[in-house]
């Protein structure tokens, strides 16, 4: 081999701590390296140019180049040797910025090692083979699971730009939390009737096909071609025959029925239409609590039912979809606020969740916008707000800020003295978090305009005063007093977590999620919607706690990712993977049983069994090379022999 | 390259690209300041990383290697770092055994966020290992060959197994035969002192079997070689375990294979046997009693009782009928389970790091490089493509160095891993004696201790430890940085 070493001074982040010429110096030691050198800045037009005269004139066949991480210029560096004429895999870098120049400060030791860096990248280009990608076909078909506002978004989005839809909701209605808003901040619009008309977009696009009260069953397949298995749970209705009527809920005796909908605060019948804006607008049987599926006698809703659409017999269906690529928005769920005992464990009523407090301030909700204690439906006087109930709280494993609470909180506070003009609300908080556009403002005039009087400290104990009403002690830290109020109500800003079942989903997505069950994004900053999973994308509090503007931005984001990857016909593969040597395969499987995508499969090859990895699948983790005991499956680029002669440059006695 | 004299140690590092390549990054971008000792490769995923490439960079010279990857559920790869997970710890619970500090191996997580964890777990990581110093190197140990006596007491009693059922095996395999290619068992070899195996055709070739302490071949052995094709094993219960390990590997078939067991009552340790046997020419007589056999050699009477001159393996063996049978004759010794340390591994316990180094260094020079150890062991199915022997991969070289062939036996023993049933055939071929089973033993206990009390070859529907994992370790805990 001729190989090329480039050493990069990137100005003086390398160059003021580390020799360069010295370093291409040693490295013109190195074996089959043909030219070495060093240049001011690699990354920069006149350093690339460098680099492709330099193949040219030495006809160098690999190249390495000592700069920063490969982390930041690998792909840069892989196009310069392939406008060159070089295959893009031949080339290796050093991290000598990141690694050597800018944490250690001793030059003499620096360049050495530097030296031994570039050594390493030489004795892996040695044994590097150019590699070819592979293309094929992508099925132009988006799969979008939770129909929260951020899915809607994604899906409308997705669907106006021709790609048809699967929307998979887990409830009845698509909506998501934002359907059970009663008004949303800053603009204290209703949230219903912005939210609504995209449900009903949803509901009549030709390019969606909604799934509601259905679940993911399974997924498997790769970016381009998904295939996944849907679960459909029994409604006992035949939606193609209901028509949203609410016959049958008028007329079913079960009316003692939890109702999930409006957070437990007030029974419903067991067959029931979410609400009146619900998308799918249909019947549900809630099968726990329907007297015809438990007791085996009433009919009642099959009887009034003017299109036959009951069904007590109805199965659960699974339905197998084949797409391209999947957004997941599977958004979040209140964390369990029992846990804290100072605010009564959920033994006191009058102490609620605010999206019970929602509810109860929604028109269609179970008081119909009239705001009335649950213990005995009296109007209130006195609210408290707790902030940060499962927030920001380390003794109970949840050190994250929940972002929306302050913002919602303050929004409940203006709506509670629009609703009742002569009540009084107190919000005890630890920091007002309120960066978004109007927000802080908004925040301001809840307290100059509504009087809501907030408290900065925390509540120590609520206990009943005897009376019916309810003793909020806490401290005012401001004051450095002690404050105690008396209230008629108690809203805890209950904290977010992702949705149930998330760990699951990401099992099957096989994305990864971290330890409260959000999933992990690609990079933090720089690719938010993306996951590491070719193909699968995040839209909304699945991927970690925002508002309604953040999650609709982001579900747009999905979308653009998912219209940017169905803009191409053809999809090329990281040919860096593995693959099999079938004169040493002696088809144990332990490479399948391991493979934590599948990718690898039993073929038949002259008449013996041989593993084989399914290359569109494979995504170079290499978990079969090291569990291959004969070394018959090599990851492409990261071989034994790769870092074995890594290994030995590096030490040898 | 040489290391900087006296002020750096050879620290090789093993990061995955995703998470702790970028945690070092960002520790870069930080200017988080850390000792210059460390050496990272950059590999896809901590799940890339053999163990073996650990051990080949401290026999090779490193001072101290570390291991980072994403934190548990962070992989990038969804599952590679649960797969490192457990394969370093059982490296590292492995390496003392070798005569290596355990010290100078530590695995970690670290994401890409994390550079001041990064500083700190490098930081941390350099003043450790230049506490340590630089690392004994098995070329300058001084070799220590004397051994001292094995301790040896049995679970059970050990004896000869004459009164086994050996007619009425004879006709359950006659009666079997017409139905099979061929019946592995023993015969006498070239004296009654020494068995050789037996590959059973035809009703004569059944009256040749013979069974006793002498049969110390495992007959699994043989069978991935007659695989596709209807074959019986007669199975001491040890050998047993292995036709279930080669069960659960998928190597044969269940229905190609039909199993003939006997109790066993132990068998003897033919090394010992011919050391005290010495040079004859010729045996005279071979007689039986319950405890013990005695062999008259050129006039010579030698008493080999069982109780002293049984395999290591025997003397705990909890299996001595076959876990796995068609065909059973007689009834077992009850055994008293309880805990129990090979002869072998007890030997190697007793010893300090610097004395096992030693040791090793003085038996692996003795070795032949002969491979009669993975040639014998029925878990050796790579057979022709032993990565021993292949440039491609090329694990080793072919230099007749202690360290070469030390670094093969852990290969041997790493690959064996949550495999080996113990069965001892690797020492038993060992033409020069070399105590190599201790090796297999101390992975075997490092998989027990953290997968459950896993044995392999019980159960041929078991998941292997290391080919799996569990999200929360039960046995595997991270070491805090301190």
């Amino acid at each position: 081999m001729r190989i090329g070493v480039f050493i990069c001074h990137c100005g003086s982040n390398i160059g003021g701590t580390v020799d360069c010429a010295r370093v291409a110096e040693l490295a013109r030691a190195f074996p089959d390296v043909a030219y070495a050198t060093d240049l001011m800045y690699s990354c920069a037009e006149p350093g690339q140019a460098a680099i492709e005269a330099a193949i040219h004139e030495h006809k160098l066949d690999g190249v390495v180049v000592a700069s920063c991480t490969p982390r930041m210029h690998e792909p840069t560096f892989r196009r310069t040797v392939e406008r060159a004429g070089l295959n893009r895999y031949m080339f290796e870098m050093a991290n000598i910025r990141e690694h050597v120049s800018w944490i250690g400060k001793d030059k003499e030791a620096n360049t050495n090692k530097a030296a031994e860096l570039v050594q390493i990248a030489v004795e892996k280009l040695r044994r590097d083979k150019p590699l070819t990608a592979k293309s094929f076909d992508i099925n132009k078909r988006v799969l979008i699971i939770g129909g929260g506002v951020a899915g809607i978004q994604a899906a409308l989005d997705c669907a106006d730009g021709g790609v048809p839809v699967v929307l998979v909701e887990r409830e009845a209605t698509i909506g998501g939390k934002m359907a059970k808003l009663d008004k949303t901040f800053p603009t204290v619009d209703c949230s219903a009737c912005i939210l609504g008309p995209k449900m009903v977009d949803v509901a009549q696009h030709p390019n969606i096909t909604l799934y509601a009260y259905s679940e993911v069953e399974d997924i498997s397949g790769y970016v381009g071609n998904f295939t996944v298995k849907i679960r459909k749970r029994p409604t006992y209705v035949d939606w193609s025959k209901c028509t949203g009527c609410g016959a049958c809920t008028e007329k079913c005796p079960s009316k003692k029925t939890p109702d999930a909908f409006n957070e437990f605060t007030g029974p419903t019948t067991a067959i029931n239409i979410a609400f009146p804006q619900a998308i799918p607008k249909k019947a549900v049987i809630n099968a726990e609590h329907c007297r015809q599926l438990v007791k085996g006698k009433c009919g009642v809703c099959a009887k009034v039912c003017p299109t036959g659409a009951i069904n007590y017999e109805m199965q659960e269906e699974i339905i197998t979809e084949e797409v391209g690529c999947i957004v997941a928005a599977t958004g979040y769920d209140l964390m369990d606020w029992t846990v804290y005992e100072e605010y009564g464990g959920g033994r006191y009523p009058d102490v609620i969740t605010s999206l019970q407090y929602e509810r109860l301030l929604s028109a269609s909700g179970p008081t119909e916008g009239h705001i009335l204690r649950p213990s005995d439906g009296k109007e209130p006087r006195n609210v408290v707000f707790i902030q940060c109930v499962g927030s920001r709280d380390r003794s109970i494993g949840r050190p994250y800020c929940s972002g929306f609470c302050c913002m919602y909180t303050a929004k409940q506070a203006v709506l509670t003295k629009d609703h009742i003009p002569d009540s009084q609300s107190y919000v005890f908080y630890m920091d007002v978090r309120a960066p978004g556009k109007m927000y802080d403002e908004f925040t301001r005039r809840a307290i100059e305009e509504y009087g809501t009087e907030y408290i900065r400290g925390r509540v120590s104990k609520i206990y009943p005063d005897g009376n019916g009403r309810l003793v909020v002690r806490g401290v005012d830290t401001l004051m450095g007093e002690q404050v105690e109020i008396l209230a008629d109500l108690v809203v805890l800003a209950v904290g977010v977590e992702a949705s149930k079942g998330s760990p699951q989903l990401a099992e099957k997505l096989r994305i990864s999620y971290d330890s409260y069950g959000f999933f992990m994004e690609s990079h933090v900053k720089l690719k938010p919607v993306e996951t590491n999973t070719a193909g699968v994308f995040l839209a909304g509090v699945c991927q970690g706690v925002k508002d309604i503007p953040a999650s609709v931005s982001q579900g747009s984001a999905a979308a653009a990712k998912v219209l940017a990857l169905f803009a191409r016909d053809k999809l090329e593969n990281d040919p860096q993977i593995a693959a099999v040597d079938v004169k040493r395969c002696v088809a144990c499987g332990k490479c399948i049983r391991c493979c934590p995508f599948g990718a690898i499969k039993e073929v038949e090859f002259r008449g013996e069994v041989k593993a084989q990895v399914i290359e569109t699948v494979c995504q170079g983790c290499g978990v079969c090379t090291s569990t291959c005991p004969q070394g018959a499956i090599q990851l492409a680029h990261a071989t034994d022999n790769q870092i074995l002669a890594e290994v030995n440059a590096l030490c040898q006695c | 390259m040489p290391v900087l004299n006296g002020k750096e140690l050879r620290i090789v590092g093993f990061l995955c690209n995703w998470c702790s390549y970028g945690g070092a990054d960002t520790a870069g971008v930080a200017r988080a300041g850390q000792p210059t000792d460390l050496r990272i490769i950059r590999v896809p995923c901590s799940g890339r990383i053999d163990p073996l490439f650990i051990v080949k960079a401290l026999l090779n010279g490193a001072d101290g290697v570390l291991v980072s990857g994403c934190h548990p559920r962070d992989c990038h790869y969804s599952a590679g770092n649960y797969y490192a997970r457990r394969r370093l710890e059982v490296l590292k619970q492995f390496l003392p055994v070798l005569g290596i500090d355990d010290r100078r191996f530590e695995y970690t997580w670290v994401s890409a966020s994390e550079g001041q964890r990064w500083q700190h777990v490098v930081t941390t990581f350099t003043d450790r290992i230049h506490k340590l110093g630089p690392a004994p190197r098995l070329e300058d140990a001084e070799p220590l060959l004397k051994i001292a006596d094995m301790a040896l007491t049995s679970l059970r009693p050990l004896g000869t197994g004459q009164n086994a059922a050996l007619d009425d095996l004879k006709a359950a395999i006659k009666a079997k035969l017409p139905e099979l290619d061929c019946v592995i068992g023993w015969q006498q070899g070239y004296d009654a002192a020494h068995t050789v195996p037996l590959f059973m055709r035809t009703p004569e070739d059944v009256d040749k079997l013979v069974w006793g302490p002498f049969n110390v071949n495992n007959p699994a052995t043989y069978l991935p070689s007659f695989k596709g094709k209807k074959v019986g094993v007669v199975v001491k219960g040890c050998d047993s375990r292995s036709v279930v390990e080669l069960l659960q590997e998928n190597l044969i078939k269940r229905e190609d294979v039909t199993i003939f067991a006997m109790p066993c009552q132990g068998t003897l340790d033919m090394a010992r046997v011919n050391q005290e046997l010495g040079r004859y020419s010729a045996i005279d007589s071979v007689s039986y009693d319950e405890a013990g056999v005695t062999i008259v050699a050129d006039g010579k009477e030698h008493r080999f009782c069982m109780n002293d001159y049984a395999q290591g393996k025997c003397y705990g063996c909890t299996t001595p009928s076959a876990v796995l049978a068609d065909t059973r004759l007689g009834v077992p010794e009850a055994v008293q389970p309880g805990a129990f340390t090979p002869p072998e591994l007890a030997m190697l316990d007793a010893m300090s790091l610097e004395e096992r180094l030693g040791f090793w260094k003085g038996q692996m020079e003795r070795c032949l490089r002969c491979y009669a150890c993975r040639n014998a062991c029925p878990m050796c199915v790579c057979r022709d493509y032993c990565i021993a022997e292949s440039r491609e991969p090329q694990w080793m070289t072919q230099e007749a160095t202690a360290k070469e062939k030390l670094f093969f036996q852990t290969i041997h023993a790493m690959h064996l891993a949550g495999r080996c049933t113990g069965c001892g055939e690797c020492q038993r071929a060992c033409p020069v004696g070399i105590p190599i089973l201790a090796l297999r033993q101390q992975i075997a206990r490092a998989v027990a201790q953290l997968f459950d009390a896993y044995k392999p070859g019980l159960d041929p529907e078991a998941v292997p430890p290391l080919l799996g994992y569990e999200l929360e370790e039960k046995n595997i805990h991270e070491r805090e940085w301190k």
